[in-house]
């Protein structure tokens, strides 16, 4: 599998900032093993797991994992409302803020990363653009993110409307993000 | 504020409506006894995290820049934009409809959802949908409205309207929202922290996202070029509301379309820090609906075929507003809430008293008017034009002139009377402005009672403390007799100076100018014979210019038409000594402010206006550029040894000098001298030139100023008290008046030290 490496630099500054914005990163291998290993690790004991093939990264990708038996990967939609993960592909990432980007377009991509409390995102390593701005060039990757519906994803739902910071709301409870060296 | 009710007896929606005065009053009195302690601590933390997060942006002033431009053009090509965005959006499968009224938006709105059966929608938070009042177009059609943003489910449990147009419910202490909630449910849940309350609210909420029928959501911004919209939250639930129903409806103003997508990538850097000060919210989605994901069906529920896409975007009073000459600018407005977050007076009472129906802060009164009528934007009033505001705007917004100007329309729509003719006539009043209130062309025109009052000092400050002398003031001019009056000087500024220079000439080249401002002149001209001393002592050649009016005093109250007679006939004679190669200090900061900024809206010259405005100075700014370009020794020239109020001091700037970037300097020149400083970071102290004397607004202007006598309090802790200094008039009134002991202008500190 081809390799395509981004500076060190810009997935240590993404990481840091996505743990300022309490999500939890890890950064592994780009092989089927290692993303069901880390997939596996971060959803502990859920009983079902949704999950959105990707539209980026080859679907080969998530072969391994997409043969755990409490993998849904076409969830009715009572499955879609009771499970307790949800694992889609982010299709690019946000360094200066520690975001990463949903497409909510493509197929049921959105609705995986929404409605689980643990909401867990595969992100390229090559995909991580410094800042929110980047998004909105015609010369960043592709210009998807001038093409796309999408979502910026930053840490998981919260409010203050209750009185103090609430983490955890209409949104997931948990983002975990998986970057693919 | 005479009345007996209790405020919390007092509904914020019984007193949402402030064209009348007493409304205004009654929701001071009701949002200082109950919501003050909640508003403070949301509105101050907001207000630091965006100081902290636009510090880390380092290109944050080239961003502001491009977000005005962008703004700018795309209120000047509305029109243009909107029949742009009406293809763009049907062109990607959406429907648009383009209200003219709030009625009309509605009824479109209740249409769409009658005719697909609709019983239920969710909504996410949309102020505009507050505007129009969307919720009873449709409750009254019988379609049940779930607020599914938290704060917007608080009021509608309650039944209020926002009082913060990013945070609705700002006001409401969780331990309030716990005692509702038990109240309104009836329920015996413990609900006594935020995990719980959260809990109790998302479960009921999530059914309703499931089983809606439509989803409505608002737009911070939409593109022309492509229908797209941005919205930013937190929750989930506007993610909840564009994703789940098979119908989505946007609602927005059509202040909200920028040409390009390309456009969101400036705004997505300024929104959210310059609103909560976070990077990013946890969502920001951008769309172009209608999304091509699959529908989504309840549970047993057929799912619908396709999605279905609505953008309604609403005038309501807009394109008045376009071609208005003074609130075109309040269209720039990207609801971030910066504005509500840095000014002081908001701080402490939030948007149930400085807001109206519907729109709260210092933006607020421009779009009440706007959308509304002027007097709805009586709440404006509060503003102090302090301008914390101003450098806090992403889109540079120049509030406190939008507030001045509403404060003359409402001014003007006072009928004439003989008596504020004539008083207006003995004291200066430009012809249009005569018609102010009493109260305000006796603040407006300081410079008349300064001239009479220090030519007779003694009769005048005698006067000021005869029997009844306070209650007539009180009842004539609203002058609060619980503050006590500045005493007049016997001798003015120019007449120290005169006697002081006793014919001499100076052997220094032409330096600098000061002006004779007449806050400094006619109420405190030691503070001013101090700056000159101080300056004189780093050998810079010093004169003082005649006396006279800047306009600030008269701009304060609304009487642009006095305040620009006052800036217009001022500009020429300091226009001179610029030609004399001078530059300009001045001591008192609103003063410098108007020749900084103010004067832009004033003078007729933009050549002369610019002059003023990059050669005018602070004086403890001036002198540490001189001391810096210098290498002066400050320690040396201001030995503090020798200053009587000791070394140990609790500094305050004026909230002018700060926007003014001229505060910092003092605190450099006082540490370099020598001094232990330690210095407040509230907005403003809360006299705010005339405010604070106000008899309605006296006990605001105390509240305001709390914040500074704790800071004050907090320091003199360690170590016991420290010497009061502060660089403006008000606020030296405002801190005497709250700690009791006298304060110091810097200048007089330094001078102190000098042999």
């Amino acid at each position: 599998m081809l390799q395509v490496t981004a500076p060190v630099s810009l997935i240590q500054q993404f990481t840091d900032s996505a743990i300022k914005a309490v999500a939890t990163v890890e950064v592994i291998d780009r092989t089927p093993t290692a993303l069901r290993d880390a997939i596996l690790r971060a959803v502990g004991d859920a009983k079902r797991i949704l999950y959105a093939p990707p539209q980026e990264l080859p679907v080969a990708l998530f072969s391994d994992f997409a043969t755990d038996p409490r993998v849904i990967a076409d969830a009715t939609a009572e499955e879609l409302v009771h499970s307790a993960a949800g694992v889609t592909e982010a299709f690019a990432a946000v360094a200066s803020t520690g975001s990463v980007c949903i497409d909510v377009s493509y197929e049921r991509t959105g609705m995986v990363s929404l409605l689980a409390p643990l909401q867990i995102a595969v992100v390229a390593a090559e995909t991580i653009v410094p800042q929110p701005r980047d998004l909105f060039r015609v010369d960043v990757l592709d210009g998807k993110g001038l093409a796309r519906d999408f979502v910026f994803v930053t840490g998981p739902s919260a409010t203050a409307d209750m009185g103090p910071l609430v983490r955890g709301v209409h949104g997931p409870h948990k983002l975990h993000i998986i970057v693919l060296r | 504020m005479a009345t007996s009710v209790n405020p919390a007896d007092i509904t914020p929606r019984e007193v949402a409506n402030k064209s009348d005065k007493k409304a205004l009053l009654q929701a001071l009195r009701m949002t200082l006894g109950v919501q003050s302690a909640a508003v403070r601590r949301n509105t101050q933390t907001f207000n630091n995290n965006r100081y902290a997060a636009i510090a880390r942006l380092p290109d944050y002033n080239e961003l502001k820049d491009r977000a005005r431009q962008i703004k700018e053009n795309a209120i000047a090509n509305l029109p243009e934009l909107l029949r742009q965005l009406e293809a763009s959006v049907r062109a990607n499968g959406g429907n648009f409809y383009l209200a003219k009224t709030a009625a009309d938006a509605n009824q479109y709105i209740r249409d769409v959802l009658v005719h697909h059966e609709a019983k239920l929608v969710v909504k996410g938070k949309s102020i505009t949908s507050e505007e129009t009042k969307l919720n009873h177009a449709l409750e009254a059609a019988g379609i049940k409205v779930a607020e599914s943003d938290l704060a917007e489910f608080i009021l509608q449990v309650a039944d209020e309207q926002p009082s913060h147009i990013v945070a609705p419910a700002l006001h409401y202490s969780r331990e309030r929202i716990t005692a509702l909630f038990k109240r309104k449910f009836n329920t015996n849940l413990p609900l006594d922290t935020g995990e719980e309350l959260t809990k109790f609210a998302r479960e009921i909420l999530r059914e309703q996202f499931i089983a809606a029928d439509a989803g409505i959501s608002g737009a911070n911004l939409i593109a022309a070029d492509s229908g797209s919209i941005m919205l930013v939250e937190s929750e989930g639930n506007i993610r909840m509301t564009t994703t789940l129903p098979p119908v989505h409806i946007a609602i927005a103003g059509i202040e909200k379309v920028v040409p390009s997508r390309k456009d969101f990538g400036t705004f997505i850097e300024l929104l959210p820090r310059s609103g909560t000060g976070q990077p990013l919210t946890s969502y920001v989605s951008i769309l172009h609906p209608p999304l091509k994901a699959p529908t989504f069906a309840a549970p047993g529920k057929e799912a619908a075929k396709t999605r279905e896409f609505h953008m309604v975007l609403i005038d309501n009073g807009r394109s008045r507003m376009r071609e208005d000459p003074v609130l075109f600018e309040a269209l720039y407005c990207i609801r971030c809430s910066a504005c509500l977050n840095s000014c002081a007076n908001f701080e402490t009472v939030g948007g149930h008293a400085f807001g109206g129906e519907t729109y709260s802060g210092g933006i607020g009164g421009s779009w009440e008017a706007g959308t509304g009528t002027l007097s709805n934007a009586r709440f404006s009033e509060l503003c102090t034009a302090c301008s914390r505001c101003v450098p806090n705007c992403p889109v540079r917004i120049d509030i406190p002139w939008l507030n001045e100007n509403l404060r003359q329309r409402m001014n003007h729509a006072q009928g004439a009377s003989p008596a504020k003719f004539l008083f207006g006539e003995m004291t200066g009043s430009a012809p249009e402005d005569s018609v102010a209130p009493l109260q305000k062309q006796f603040f407006g025109n300081y410079d008349a009672f300064g001239k009479w009052g220090t030519r007779f000092a003694s009769l005048a400050n005698a006067s000021i403390h005869m029997p009844g002398a306070r209650s007539l003031m009180q009842s004539a001019f609203g002058v609060d007799r619980r503050r006590s009056l500045p005493s007049f000087p016997k001798k003015t500024w120019e007449q120290l100076y005169r006697e002081e220079r006793n014919g001499k000439q100076s052997t220094l080249q032409p330096g600098l100018m000061m002006l004779a401002d007449v806050f400094t002149n006619y109420g405190a001209p030691e503070r001013g014979m101090a700056a000159i001393r101080v300056l004189r002592a780093i050998g810079l050649d010093v004169v003082l210019s005649p006396a006279m009016s800047d306009g600030r005093a008269a701009m304060s109250q609304g009487m642009i038409d006095t305040a620009r007679r006052e800036a217009r006939a001022i500009a020429p004679m300091l226009r001179r000594y610029l030609d004399e190669g001078r530059k300009i200090v001045v001591t008192e900061p609103s003063v410098l402010a108007m020749l900084r900024f103010d004067f832009k809206h004033l003078l007729d010259d933009d050549e002369t206006q610019k002059r003023l405005a990059q050669n005018s100075f602070e004086p403890l700014e001036y002198l540490w550029q001189v001391a810096q370009e210098q290498r002066l020794n400050l320690a040396q020239t201001f030995p503090t040894n020798r200053c009587p109020q000791g070394t140990r001091l609790f500094y305050h700037s004026h909230c002018q000098q700060r926007t003014c970037n001229s505060a910092a300097q003092t605190i450099e020149v006082l540490r370099a001298a020598g001094f232990d400083v330690v210095t407040s970071s509230v907005e403003c102290c809360g006299m705010a030139g005339s405010f604070g004397y106000k008899h309605e607004y006296y006990e605001l202007s105390i509240a305001v100023g709390e914040d500074l006598f704790a800071q004050v309090r907090r320091a003199d802790q360690e170590g016991g008290p420290r010497t009061l200094v502060a660089s403006g008039t008000s606020c030296h009134e405002q801190l005497l008046a709250g700690m009791g002991r006298e304060v110091f202008h810097p200048a007089e500190l330094l001078a102190s030290t000098l042999a």
